[in-house]
């Protein structure tokens, strides 16, 4: 039996020219290769590793860092600094997550308790769960012809746990912003929808592979609107600035996670960043090509999961210069953008695929 | 009158769309921000920059003017082998008149700006302590000059400034005191009281007080010139 599983992992492996000398070595000690082939088999490295949880630790201390460096710059101030110096605080992030986890969690009396301390580890699932599909060239968990669908449906899970989670707070501004939450998810969620729809018919399949394969020309260039739409969606659906509305800082104190303080602040915290990197990952399978880019020979099947990786990275770094420009929309405001223009210019965008594909071939 | 909902169209509002974009990714590129970085950098000042106060006792002629033109009494004079100045900073307003009217240079400015003080007792700075500059832990490395041409631009160099500034003592034109009206004088002899280096002596002639000054011993610090409640009193140049 155990056998039989370690030939399965052994058969599906990461191949990697760089270290394939250190795992070599590894295999011949007997407890160890099974570890070294659980890591390196395919599925289970597409979910811990790259572009899974390995991927989203890099984004969050890189991206926590970068946004609060980039809105300081912007705004003339340096931003923090004090924290290892010679690297001008670049390990911020990392002394914030060392004091999140040594805090202590005050769970208060009116709220709900195995609910709140439950939810906050619960929404690693929604979280995880698209990561399952998303391919990065040879390393893939799950293969699929409706990856992209799965993805998005997959992606409309994560604002149900917020929600749980401000009701599981039981406070008013938790209320409050929960209620914004979900007012936000009805704004965004169908232009984004349709301009997903809009690509996955302008490529004729849901498969990212397909997809990869089709993008000789990127898709922000066939399609520019559904672009537009998915980019102002995944503003929408991750709080960046100028739809900051659920967390509100300034107005309800970071919404319905104003009650949690020490660990668990510091893991719901981070959703947003991780919705942020999933829908980025998508965005680069659909728009940027995916995971295409010249071959490094020395990484091996790593090369297409880097190139998919340092994509979305880039266009998380990019996205983090809207926190510094834009104030931010009234509740009503960001509503009415999204049943109006936004849902318009997807429509339009939808037409756009449909043109291409039926008169255009 | 009505104030009207401003309505913008399309066209303008993506150009402002684009504006504030262009502004932030060029102040993202290349900010304009005037941070210094303080306890490692540090602003070059200028050199009359009114900082704390350090005192010369050779210089001093205790003429009393430093705590008389202080607006903020903060200046007592203390007696040692004569009279000196001593500064109360929890009063100072570091307006620097004292340094602008002390005829000697005995008071001099510095650049030091950032001083620390356990308590208010020990904000009173006396006579010995202001001779010596304060112990300074200097972490600045860079000195960051700001230059306004057109636009303020920083310039940084990697140089330690001294906060200690060399004044050069002023040529100074010597003065004695001379009675300019003696018709007026009353013989109260208050200008002798009040004069630091004895230099006036009383006498009596002719059934009258008569003041002696000693130009030798005058210093020309114009206390008694102050004093004189008949303006019979004033200060004269030294001939040669």
């Amino acid at each position: 039996m155990l056998d039989a599983i370690f030939e399965m992992f052994k058969g599906n492996m990461v191949n990697i020219p760089l270290i394939q000398p250190i795992v070599n070595a590894l295999m011949k000690i007997p407890i160890v290769n099974y570890i070294v082939a659980l890591i390196l088999w395919k599925p289970f490295f597409a979910i811990a590793i790259l572009p899974g949880l390995g991927g989203i630790l890099i984004v969050l201390l890189l991206m926590v860092y970068w946004e609060r460096k980039l809105t300081a710059r912007v705004q003339w101030r340096v931003g923090p600094l004090e924290v290892c110096r010679p690297l001008r605080g670049l390990i911020q992030p990392l002394a914030d997550g060392l004091r999140y986890f040594f805090q202590e969690v005050i769970v208060h009396v009116e709220a709900h308790r195995p609910y709140y301390v439950q939810l906050p580890i619960l929404t690693f699932i929604p979280v995880l769960l698209p990561i399952l599909f998303i391919p990065a060239g040879e390393i893939v968990a799950v293969r699929s012809q409706y990856a992209i669908q799965i993805i998005v449906a997959l992606i409309a899970l994560i604002p149900i746990t917020i929600i749980a989670i401000g009701w599981a707070s039981n406070n008013r501004f938790a209320y409050i912003g929960t209620v914004r939450e979900a007012m936000m998810y009805f704004a965004y969620e169908i232009p984004f929808v349709i301009a997903v729809l809009a690509m996955i018919l302008m490529y004729g399949s849901g498969d990212p592979y397909v997809i990869v394969e089709k993008q000789t020309v990127p898709g922000i260039v066939m399609n520019p609107i559904a672009f537009l739409v998915f980019f102002i969606a995944t503003l929408m659906a991750t709080s960046r600035l100028p739809f900051e509305i659920p967390e509100a800082d300034q107005e309800i104190a970071f919404g319905p996670f104003v009650e949690y303080s020490g660990i668990l602040f510091g893991i719901v915290m981070t959703l947003a960043y991780e919705k942020m990197y999933i829908m980025c990952l998508l965005m680069t399978i659909l728009f940027f090509g995916g995971w295409s880019g010249f071959a490094i020979p020395l990484l091996g099947d790593l090369t297409p999961a880097i190139w998919l990786f340092v994509k979305a990275v880039v266009i998380m770094l990019i996205m983090a210069l809207s926190r510094s420009i834009y104030p931010r929309f009234r509740l009503d405001q960001a509503l009415r953008l999204g049943w109006t223009s936004m849902l318009g210019i997807s429509l339009f965008s939808l037409a756009i695929a449909v043109v291409k594909v039926w008169w255009l071939g | 009158m009505k104030v009207e909902k401003v309505e913008f169209d399309a066209l303008s509002r993506i150009i402002g769309h684009l504006n504030a974009i262009s502004v932030g990714v060029k102040q993202a590129i290349k900010p304009e921000r005037i941070t210094t970085e303080y306890p490692r950098e540090r602003r070059k000042l200028p050199d009359n920059f009114r900082g704390l106060i350090l005192f010369e006792k050779d210089r001093c002629i205790s003429c009393f003017r430093c705590a008389f033109i202080c607006p903020a009494n903060a200046i007592q004079m203390e007696l040692y082998d004569n009279y000196y100045p001593s500064i109360d900073y929890s009063k100072c307003i570091f307006c620097h008149f004292c340094v602008d009217s002390c005829p000697t240079t005995a008071l001099k400015q510095t650049k030091i700006h950032d001083v620390a003080f356990k308590d208010l007792d020990e904000m009173v700075v006396h006579t010995d302590e202001m001779a010596t500059p304060p112990e300074l832990l200097r972490e600045d490395k860079i000195t960051v000059e700001y230059k306004i041409n057109g636009k303020l631009v920083l310039e940084r160099k990697r140089e330690v400034e001294d906060l200690i500034v060399d004044v050069i003592p002023v040529k100074r034109i010597e003065y004695h005191s001379a009675c300019v009206n003696p018709q007026n004088c009353l013989g109260d002899a208050l200008c002798a009281l009040i004069c630091p280096t004895n230099a006036i002596t009383v006498v009596e002639e002719e059934g009258r007080r008569i003041m002696k000054i000693d130009t030798a011993k005058c210093t020309g610090c114009g206390l008694c010139v102050r004093e004189c409640p008949t303006k019979t009193l004033g200060l004269v140049r030294r001939e040669g």
